[in-house]
């Protein structure tokens, strides 16, 4: 067979021969670069507003060449209220803390919980084992909007309202139907016969639990965690009503950064919004490698 | 313990087990001794595998009694059993090196850390895996991968070796190699080990004594010729020999002393039959006929097709809206082409009876 022969019948089997971009070739490279610029543009512009003076910010035509200046960072955490008034905290850096805090812990609590349910509900099944997780599921059916006042109440009357413990309770709550669910698909993945050679090998269900499974599925602990916390971290509706002037997430906040005297500061919003996406980015960064098994899980798979 | 069964390694006693409506093991007996290797054989899905996992512990049976050493251990947890069990699917901890796969069982043994690194580096000796104890089972081939689940089994020195089909997911000539490895590690490790199988070729070459299983129940125990020679109903007689027994309706001839079957009719064999027998079954091994070449006395049929396997040939012959096949040797078979006439015999002496209903060897 000659190489025309070659490269005519890949063409027909609709196969790239390889080049120096990977096997999709340049044609789809720079279309796919293209569409993720276009879906990253906001973030970018973003960024990029972070580093302008007010004036710049509000310029029409938008500047793409300017004196970058830091000035809206320093006053995301200190800053003068008024004309000539002294720079003051603003109490950022706590809104700051109380969004790893709670949105981590809450993260962190789901995953531990969750897991061992859903290891539950995968190798332990309770008679009509599909209805209990259709009932976790339905928790998460409704708009957030519809439960807000009845939870606002109740968490008035325990005394939970602009606790931590109210709000961490709340987003454990709500990351909860979504790492069982997530995380069973991973146990069921599993093969039972490697637990049963562990428990041959003189393993406790717990040390099966521990050393065999858990292990089996970081991929999916890691892409559940990513998920949750881009919820948790993002979420605003109950963070705005549920946590008090202590306990304020960055959401919150940023909401009531909004007004003022020269009208909405665009360059200090900015600023926030990019140190806000700082943990975020890294933790998926970290992550990523586990991340895109853990989303492929199944799929590619056997 | 009685004294008779100190020489028995595992005893099972009429255990049955049920999975809601499916019966998987039904009133399974059968006894091992001690350092044999014994092969529970059968299609799938009869309970062989029931029948190991109940054996390693991790099945409890609703009826009967598992005795271990003598011990009844038939509600005992699965500690304590020194028992291993190799599965089917192998079953490595995928997260884990081979040196970590081997490690496991020991450590939870709380072996010491001296010790657990002798006995990696002498199984590995063992099994030629030294190159491979720092990889992942994924990147392993498939006989590689074997060699991995036995070595993680006779590490911790079992008294008894659970086999689970371990040989289905390899390829031909891997099987070939890993018969041999198995029976040679019996050897070396002189302990005890029940094999469960489909593979016929498997159960004869491997078997010292095997279990033919049923239904959920055993058949048949013995050593592969007595199987092959004495089998005790017709579901032995067809599971055990390759190509599989030719078996035909027959009649009690008039007098009573001769069977009558499709293409003519013998002199009854010296077996008693039960009164009033006369719808019988016959079965003649594909190695029993002999091509006579004419000779008086022969039986006339027409070559149907001829399957040549190197040193023998299988060929079907017609004789009387019959169809046998017979086993000839390949010098034999190169007279023959498909169509032609020829003719055979057997001796009387080797046909296996069998009752039409019942399926039960008459002897």
């Amino acid at each position: 067979m000659s190489a025309t022969d070659k490269k005519s019948l890949a063409d027909r089997l609709g196969l790239k021969v390889h080049s120096g971009v990977g096997n999709a070739g340049w044609g789809r490279t720079v279309f796919a670069a293209v569409i993720s610029f276009i879906y990253f543009f906001p973030v970018f512009w973003i960024i990029l507003t972070a580093f302008k003076t007010h004036n710049d910010a509000l310029a029409i035509p938008p500047k793409f060449i300017f004196t970058p200046t830091l000035e809206n960072f320093v006053a995301v955490f200190s800053r003068a209220y008024s004309a000539g008034a002294a720079a003051q905290d603003t109490g950022f850096a706590l809104y700051f803390f109380n969004s790893v805090f709670i949105a981590g812990t809450s993260v962190l609590l789901a995953l531990a919980i969750g897991t061992l349910a859903a290891f539950g509900f995968s190798r332990y099944p309770l008679r009509g084992n599909d209805t209990y997780l259709f009932i976790i599921l339905t928790t998460r059916m409704l708009p957030a909007i519809v439960v807000i006042i009845p939870i606002f109440l109740m968490f008035r009357v325990a005394g939970l309202s602009g606790t931590y413990i109210g709000v961490i309770l709340l987003y454990t709550a709500f990351n909860l139907p979504f790492t069982i669910w997530m995380m069973k698909s991973f146990f069921d993945e599993l093969s039972p016969d490697v637990e049963d050679a562990a428990r041959i090998d003189g393993s406790s269900d717990r040390r099966v639990f521990f050393k065999i499974c858990l292990p089996q599925v970081k991929a999916g602990l890691a892409a559940t965690a990513v998920f949750g916390l881009i919820l948790t971290w993002n979420e605003f509706l109950f963070a705005l009503l549920l946590t008090g002037v202590d306990t304020r997430t960055v959401p919150v906040a940023m909401a009531q950064t909004i007004g003022g005297d020269i009208g909405v500061r665009w360059g200090l919003l900015a600023a926030i919004e990019t140190l806000f996406l700082i943990p975020v980015i890294v933790v998926t960064f970290m992550l990523q490698n586990h991340l895109l098994r853990g989303v492929t899980f199944g799929t590619i798979k056997r | 313990m009685t004294a008779g069964s100190a020489d028995v390694a595992v005893r099972l006693d009429s255990v049955s087990k049920r999975f809601g409506n499916v019966v998987a093991l039904n009133r399974m007996s059968f006894e091992v001794e001690r350092g044999r290797l014994f092969v529970v054989f059968g299609p799938s899905s009869v309970g062989k595998t029931t029948a190991l996992r109940t054996i390693a512990g991790l099945e409890r049976p609703q009826e009967g009694r598992l005795e271990i050493n003598g011990q009844d251990l038939t509600h005992a947890p699965i500690a304590g059993r020194n028992v291993s069990m190799v599965f089917q699917s192998f079953a490595l901890y995928p997260h884990l090196t081979v040196r970590e796969n081997f490690a496991y069982p020991l450590k939870e043994a709380r072996v010491s850390a001296g010790d657990i690194a002798k006995r990696i580096d002498e199984i590995a000796e063992i099994l030629k895996l030294g190159h491979r104890l720092d990889n992942k089972p994924e990147t392993l081939s498939g006989g590689e991968q074997q060699r991995v689940a036995l070595g993680r089994s006779l590490i911790r020195r079992p008294d008894i070796l659970l086999l689970d089909e371990p040989l289905t997911n390899l390829d031909a000539k891997l099987r070939d190699d890993m018969r041999t490895e198995i029976k040679r590690l019996h050897r070396q490790f002189g302990i005890t080990i029940i094999y469960a199988t489909p593979d016929e070729l498997e159960a004869l070459s491997m078997g010292e004594e095997i279990a033919v299983v049923r239904e959920g129940h055993v058949v048949q125990t013995g050593t592969p010729d007595e199987l092959y020679l004495t089998p005790k109903d017709l579901y032995v007689a067809q599971k055990i020999g390759s190509p599989t027994m030719n078996v035909m309706g027959a009649n009690l001839g008039g007098d009573g002393t001769s069977i009558e079957v499709p293409f003519g009719s013998f002199a009854l064999p010296d077996i008693t039959l039960p009164p009033g027998a006369r719808d019988l079954k016959v079965g003649i091994r594909p190695a029993d006929i002999r091509i006579n070449g004419g000779a008086p006395g022969g039986i006339s049929g027409r070559v149907h097709m001829l399957e040549p396997l190197g040193d023998i040939t299988i060929v079907d012959i017609d004789a009387a809206d019959q169809r046998l096949k017979i086993v000839v040797r390949e010098a034999e078979a190169l007279s023959l082409q498909p169509g032609a006439e020829l003719s055979f015999n057997f001796d009387p002496a080797r046909v296996h009876v069998f009752d039409a209903q019942s399926g039960q060897h008459i002897t």
